[in-house]
């Protein structure tokens, strides 16, 4: 019996442990070769020792491309979409949840659907739209789809956390004089600390990394996003792979870091997503 | 109180910014996306009114009913293969505990948080039949021809695996999370009674996560059909259009083809199959939660 599930407790490891190696090896393999020069991509084996280290490649990377720039458009873009999405998503949802009017049912279901809709099929018309009122190639042709697609998740979630915090501390402080603004600012809010963090990095799970919006809306590297870095750098150092692999690896390296610091967060952002979905 | 809770006023200046981005980014461009599609507009010049052509042309297009069996494939790929190990997974690492725990789960889901473009790359890098790693792999078996496995033929099948492997995580850890869920004391009675391992897993484990498999499924058939960004990256649907998928294929008709009425013919299609596709789940899933 002992044995048994000795020999049952091998088998399961070595299950977890290759697929360990799978999830992680194409990773390892394209740090491996990023830190190599371009030839031996051809001579050597599977893996293989960098000796030297070529550091110049992340330096070429870092600096003859516009990763920087791009980067800096990708924090400030996801950080903007987050705040709105908060914002709009309490907003929205306090009004749905507590407020008392005919429509509240209706409205909630419109920004529900949202859910359902695929982002794609809105690509060819919305291009249309944008360049009718003038914002294509401009940072709201971003940042319109991304709020408005991270939305109808976000009022999901607030109006279903809203539903489960008692009324009676907003209500008296309604009583005291505070208007609904400031209700919501002061009590509300702080209040939703929990789901406002779920909201927030579901939203930047679903926009950190999307570029075929990105590739539709804008033609200058003005707003470009961080995903352009990998895409441009392909283009023009077509046979320098050891470059590329360098600008694919510090591209992937933001939001790694972001993961492993906020790994506790983004396990419970997906699973409130999954258990409240 | 009540009257405040009911000004009209209010009410509107919550709800206006959300509804307005709604409107701007879902609802507009849907309602444009029904009247483009029964034009012949090209995206220049003027836009005819042709009435449903693009719709009859639709069911005869071969490439269209190529992509929505490839969006089957994927599912069938989540499914079957992709939600088994994810299940199996998910429940021996919540054996595990302590350490090793945790940092399984991270490396489960670092691919996930990876860009889509990055992962996209790599993987072409990866199937490269001059110097790829999966080319260096199969040497290393004694394979002495230079293999593409983004050829005619083969190119769909290594298009999933890309997928199933990048999506592995998100999968597993919502698997991960159910188990979680599971009240501990149903453990420790199974284990009282003397159950197996194997018997705990089929008898209690499974039975108790009906609802996080059932909307895993869903989700798993709703990401299948709106595949885009790494096919696109990928192979572009191609070789031929042997690894189009809806998405990717509208987006080929506007831009690459100028047909953008044709495009949008496909982008409402592709709508209704999305609704009917989320309707048909829930529907299905209710209704044997009730009949059990």
């Amino acid at each position: 019996m002992v044995g048994q599930e000795k020999k049952g407790f091998r088998i399961s490891t070595l299950l977890l442990i290759v697929l360990a190696v799978i999830q992680l090896f194409p990773l390892i393999w394209l740090i491996d070769f990023s830190l190599v020069e371009s030839d031996q991509l051809f001579t050597s084996g599977i893996l293989v020792w960098p000796s030297p280290f070529r550091w110049v490649n992340y330096t070429r990377a870092l600096f003859e491309s516009n990763f920087l720039h791009y980067l800096f458009n990708s924090i400030l873009i996801n950080a903007l979409a987050v705040i709105l999405v908060v914002v709009f998503a309490t907003m929205a949802s306090f009004a749905c949840t507590r407020m008392r009017w005919e429509l509240s049912g209706f409205v909630s279901l419109l920004l529900m659907m949202g859910l359902m809709i695929p982002i794609h099929a809105t690509l060819l018309p919305n291009y249309i739209i944008f360049s009718k009122i003038k914002i294509l190639d401009t940072i709201l042709a971003l940042l319109i789809p991304y709020v408005a697609f991270s939305l109808p998740q976000g009022f999901f979630l607030t109006s279903s956390y809203m539903d489960s915090v008692p009324k009676e501390l907003e209500e008296a402080t309604v009583i005291d004089g505070c208007g609904v603004y400031r209700t919501l600012m002061i009590i509300v809010l702080p209040m939703m600390k929990a789901s406002i963090a779920t909201v927030s990095i579901m939203t930047y799970l679903n926009n950190w990394n999307e570029f075929v919006m990105a590739m539709t809306f804008l033609s200058s590297p003005d707003w470009k996003t961080l995903p352009f870095a990998v895409l441009e750098f392909t283009g023009q150092y077509s046979s320098d792979y050891a470059i590329q692999f360098a600008v694919m690896t510090l591209s992937a390296l933001p939001a790694i870091v972001i993961y492993i610091l906020l790994n506790k967060n983004i396990t419970k952002g997906v699973a409130m997503g999954a258990v409240k979905g | 109180m009540h009257k405040l809770y009911s000004n009209k006023l209010v009410i509107f200046s919550l709800v206006l910014p959300g509804l307005l981005t709604f409107l701007i980014a879902i609802l507009a461009p849907i309602v444009l996306s029904v009247y483009y599609s029964l034009t012949d507009y090209s995206g220049l010049g003027a836009a005819n009114f042709t009435g449903l052509a693009n719709y009859a042309a639709l069911v005869q297009d071969e490439v269209f009913w190529r992509a929505l069996l490839n969006s089957v494939l994927l599912a069938l790929g989540f499914i079957c293969i992709q939600h088994p190990i994810a299940v199996l997974v998910a429940w021996k690492l919540d054996r595990l505990q302590g350490k090793a725990e945790g940092l399984l789960r991270c490396i489960y889901f670092l691919p996930n948080v990876i860009s889509v473009a990055v992962i996209a790359y790599l993987w072409k890098f990866i199937y490269n039949p001059n110097f790829g790693l999966l080319q260096k792999v199969l040497e290393l078996f004694g394979y002495e021809g230079s293999f593409n496995a983004l050829g005619s033929g083969t190119a769909i099948w290594a298009v999933l695996v890309v997928l199933v492997w990048h999506g592995f995580g998100w999968g597993m850890l919502i698997y991960y999370t159910g188990i979680k869920n599971i009240d501990q004391v149903v453990y420790e009675a199974a284990a009282l009674d003397g159950a197996t391992s194997s018997q705990t897993f089929f008898r209690i484990t499974l039975p108790m996560m009906k609802p996080v498999i059932k909307y895993n499924v869903t989700l798993a058939i709703i990401s299948a059909l709106k595949q885009m960004e790494t096919v696109y990256l990928l192979t572009n649907g191609g070789p031929g259009n042997e690894t189009q998928f809806m998405a990717t294929y509208l987006y080929k008709q506007a831009s690459g083809s100028y047909k953008y009425g044709y495009g949008n013919a496909i982008s409402v299609v592709f709508i209704v199959i999305c609704l009917a596709a989320t309707v048909l789940m829930n529907k299905l899933f209710a209704e044997r939660k009730e009949a059990v």
